[in-house]
Order: C-alpha cells, then structure tokens, then sequence
C-alpha cells in the first residue's frame, strides 16, 4: 500500500510538487524500500531523458523583428480600440456592471430616486422657479452643485444660484434658514473654490451657529485651498478659547498643514491660549524642529514668553 | 524603428518577475533551463503599476510589459509549434489582444498568468489544427519561409567536439519531439508548461482556467504516454 502511494508521488517528488510532510514521509520510505528507489531513478533518469530536448531562447534578431512588427501593430490597434469599447462591446459593459455590485446598486437607486423625483414635480405642477418666497427647502441631495453667491453691498440680502436638475436661485437674508442651507452646502461639497471662499466668508459673520462653526472647522481642516482655510480660520479665531473642538482644529492645523501661511496665522490665533498644555506640547514640538524655520522661531518666542509654571 | 526604441523612458524597477522567475527556477530540474529562467522575468508590484498606466492609455507603460515578457512568449511558443514564423505570429496575436482588452484586466490574476494564459490558449489552437492537418512535427519553417529541422538546431555545447554523441542527442531529440506529438494538445500544454517552463501546478491550472488536482492528474497521463512512446530509449 505504502509503495503504492510513493509510486503514484514519486513524480511530483521529482518536480518539487509534493508538500513538506509529504516529501519527508517519501524520503523516509525510499530510505528502507528498494524498489521504490529504483522507481526513484527510473524516473530521474526518463526526466533528464525529455530534457535533452532543449528550450531554445529566441534569438536577439527575432525579438527584435517580433518588437517591431508588434509596434506597427499597435499603431493601428489604438485607433479602434476607444470605439470597440464604447459601441461594439456592450458584452463587456455587461460583464462590467455584473462584476460591479455596487455600481449596479448604486445606478439603479439613482434610476429609482429620478423617477420618484420626475413623478413628484409633475404631480404637484412646481416647474424651476426663481424662489423669493417661502419656497420649501432644497433638499441637500437635490442639489447637484452651487453656481454662485452674492451679497447686495452694504444689505443683509443675499442671492445664491444652485443647481438642481435645472439651475436655480434662492434669495434671502443670511437669517434666512435656507440660505444658510446652501451655504453650508457649498461650503462643503462645491468643487468650485471661489464659490466656497465666498460661502465661508459670509458663514464666518454667524459663527455662533453650531452646524456654521462645524462647517468651518470642516472647511479649515479639509479644504483643498489654502484661501478658504485661512478664510474658515479667521472665522473660528474667537473661540479658541471657549471652544476646544476649535483649539483641536487650529491645533491640527497648525502642525499638519501644508500651506505656511495657514499656519502662522493659526499660532497668531493660538496666541490668547498659548499657556494652555495641549498649545504647549504642541509649541514645543514646533520650535524643537519644524520644516519651516520662520515658524519654529515664532514657536520659540512664544514659549519663551510664557511664564515657567503655569 | 529600430529595437532600442523599445527601451522607453518608464520608471520601473529593474526587478520584474521575481516571483514568477523563483517559481519557474525552483520548479525545473534543469540547470540550463534554470539559467534561462532568470533572464527576463521578476516582480508584480512593478506589473501593477505599468498595467494602470497601460489601461490609463499609456502606450509605453504597455510596451515595457511586452519586454518583460515577450521573451518567456517567444521561447513557448517556439518550443510548441517548432517554428520561429509561427511563433512570432503567436507572439503577434497574443499582445496585440492582450493590448485591445486590458481595459477589461480586473488584477483576479497576475498579469504574468493572464498573458500567459492568452498565449497558451493561442498555442492550443494552434496544435488542434496541426493535428487536424496531421503535419510531420518536426518539419519546421523558419522566419524566411523555408523549412528546416527543429531538431538541427540543438546546439552540440554539452556533447563537446563529438559528432557521434551529438549524433544521438540529435537522434534522441527526434524521437522525443514525435513523442510530445502523440500527447494531446491539452496533456502536452501541462507537460510543456511543467517540464520545459518550470511552471508550478498551482500555476499551470490558473493559465489553463483548471485546478492544480486536474493539471496535476493531465501530468500524470501525459508522462505515462511519454514513457509508453519512448520505453525503447530507456
């Protein structure tokens, strides 16, 4: 039985394919067994045998002239491929959308919820209107993107353009509830930078709004552009004292960002809180070794100026 | 063009195919062969890359793929069909379809398994139709179109100055390329890709679209012909 089982091994032995305890349960037989040992070698020596006919490698010439004539092919293939994919291939988008849960998921809620949307607006006869009047609220995920934001100089009044399924445009005071909808909107999802500086700008004048002061923390730490950061920063300045979510925030800043500017305004803003520990730990970091050496010199001052114990 | 032109400006590591080549040498029995092994391939982390690039419509990052592998390619396909114009038409068909469809590459498999398994599936077609044409194997052409014997052109290195023993190795080499023509295309694919390209198990199953236990199995019924065909050489 056991000469059985080495016989039916003993090639994927000699091709390195038997696991470990396998091959030292081999080894240990052909060790006490004759004629599976000389299976062993019969079957070595018929191995060298095939290998006497030889692989070839391809010779220099031919990989070149292989290269080239691949070359001249690719050059035609590319013209067609973009148009292979997009028309003559709908087996392949299948196949795509089938190996893509998620987007297939995610196509069919969005199908859903445009049908449910259409059905709605053509029940109730509301078509895109210029809403100055108590106009119900733009729900977030209708709105696809903030066009623009404008204050009336030297008035309260405020008018932003927002896109929906058609673009729209909501005027109001910055009391307003859905104005400050929109520009927490905007201060959040507009791919537009311009656009969110300006939504910052005027949130920063209703800093003691809660969600405001989210958004401009949010803003201040994740925003792209050093421009709406300061912006959100210059915002937030006054309650780094009361507020520790905003000390965290300028904190965060302070250390990680990577814009100078942002962050010598943050120690500038630190200053009021500069004794604090968390501030402390943080200044020390700083002048012990910043990338920036004008900061670190500014954290060295402050702390020096800092009385020895609190 | 001339073939330097290949030598695009891509940053890669000089270390492809590592695991591949590792498998392959571990995996062969032959020194030579061994040797051989280490010429073209190494690491996945580097495919992964080019690939992206490739599938982002950066041609060049496609054709440094071809250069890690085309070699491999070429030295399978020539061993397989036993002609170098063939061959070279494989070589052709295979990257040009790996070109068109690695938009559709979801990284399920090594990049080193998927060419593979495009360039075996062309090889297999290629050996239905010569044995639906019943050719005499060893009778090849080469890239110039003219015929000549596969087996000509073994080199004598091991057998020195000695015509008699390179007479015999060249007898032998016969003998067993006729064999290997007995195997069906599919048991002499495993045996090729086993025993001649130092492939793990694991590994020729995923290129064939089987399991290692079937590979394994079409291994075993491919050795038990070639010794049946050649019990006289022993």
């Amino acid at each position: 039985m056991k000469c059985e089982w080495v016989k039916e091994n003993v090639l994927l032995y000699v091709y390195n394919e038997l696991p470990d305890d396998a091959r030292y349960e081999l080894e240990q037989h052909l060790a006490r067994c004759a004629d599976c040992t000389a299976e062993l070698k019969t079957t070595r020596k018929f191995h060298a045998m095939l290998s006497e006919l030889p692989v070839e490698e391809p010779s220099p010439n031919l990989v070149a002239a292989s290269r080239m004539r691949l070359q001249e092919g690719l050059e035609t293939a590319e013209q067609g491929r973009f148009w292979h994919r997009l028309i003559f291939d709908p087996a392949a988008w299948l196949r795509q959308i089938r190996f893509a849960p998620a987007l297939a998921a995610a196509i069919f809620i969005v199908g859903f919820a445009g049908g449910i949307g259409t059905t709605y607006k053509v029940v109730n006869g509301n078509g895109a209107s210029t809403a100055s009047g108590p106009v119900s609220l733009p729900a977030e995920s209708s709105i696809t993107g903030i066009q623009s934001i404008a204050q009336d100089p030297g008035s309260n009044h405020i008018s932003i353009k927002y896109d929906t399924v058609s673009t729209q445009e909501a005027q109001g005071s910055l009391n307003d509830q859905r104005i400050q909808q929109l520009l927490l909107f905007a201060a959040r999802n507009n791919y537009n930078s311009g656009v969110r500086m300006d939504s910052v700008d005027l949130l920063t004048q209703e800093p003691n709004n809660t969600h405001v002061r989210e958004a401009l923390i949010y803003a201040l730490r994740y925003d792209s552009n050093p421009g709406v950061r300061l912006k959100a920063l210059d915002g937030l300045g006054a309650f780094v004292k009361s507020d520790t979510r905003v000390r965290d925030a300028v904190l965060e800043v302070l250390m990680e960002d990577s814009n100078p500017g942002v962050r010598t305004q943050a120690l500038r803003l630190l200053e009021p809180v500069r004794a604090d520990s968390s501030v402390r730990i943080v200044l020390q970091k700083l002048a012990e070794s910043d990338r920036n050496p004008y900061i670190q010199s500014q954290a060295r001052n402050t702390l020096q100026e800092l009385p020895e114990i609190d | 063009m001339p073939a330097e032109a290949w030598a695009v400006p891509f940053a890669v590591g000089k270390s492809c195919h590592r695991e591949a080549m590792r498998e392959k040498a571990s995996g062969s029995q032959n020194p030579e062969l061994r040797g051989n092994m280490a010429g073209q391939a190494s690491g996945r982390i580097d495919d992964t890359l080019l690939v992206r690039e490739a599938q982002r419509g950066n041609r060049a990052a496609f054709e440094e793929l071809v250069r890690q592998y085309d070699q491999a390619v070429l030295r399978l396909a020539i061993h397989l069909t036993g002609s170098e114009h063939e061959a070279q038409d494989v070589y052709q068909e295979a990257f040009l379809k790996a070109y068109k469809s690695i938009g559709n590459f979801r990284f399920e498999c090594s990049f080193y398994t998927w060419i593979y398994r495009i360039v075996t599936n062309l090889c297999l077609d290629h050996l239905r139709k010569r044995q639906v044409r019943k050719e005499d194997a060893p009778v090849a052409t080469d890239a110039a179109g003219e015929q000549y014997d596969v087996l000509d052109q073994v080199p004598d290195g091991r057998s020195g100055a000695n015509p008699e023993r390179d007479l015999m190795r060249r007898e032998l080499g016969k003998r067993i390329g006729h064999a290997l023509e007995k195997l069906t295309p599919r048991e002499r694919m495993v045996f090729e890709l086993k025993h001649y390209h130092g492939l793990k198990l694991r590994t020729v199953g995923e290129v064939l679209n089987t399991t290692e236990e079937t590979a394994k199995n079409t291994l075993f019924r491919a050795t038990q012909k070639l010794r049946g065909a050649l019990a006289d050489m022993r």
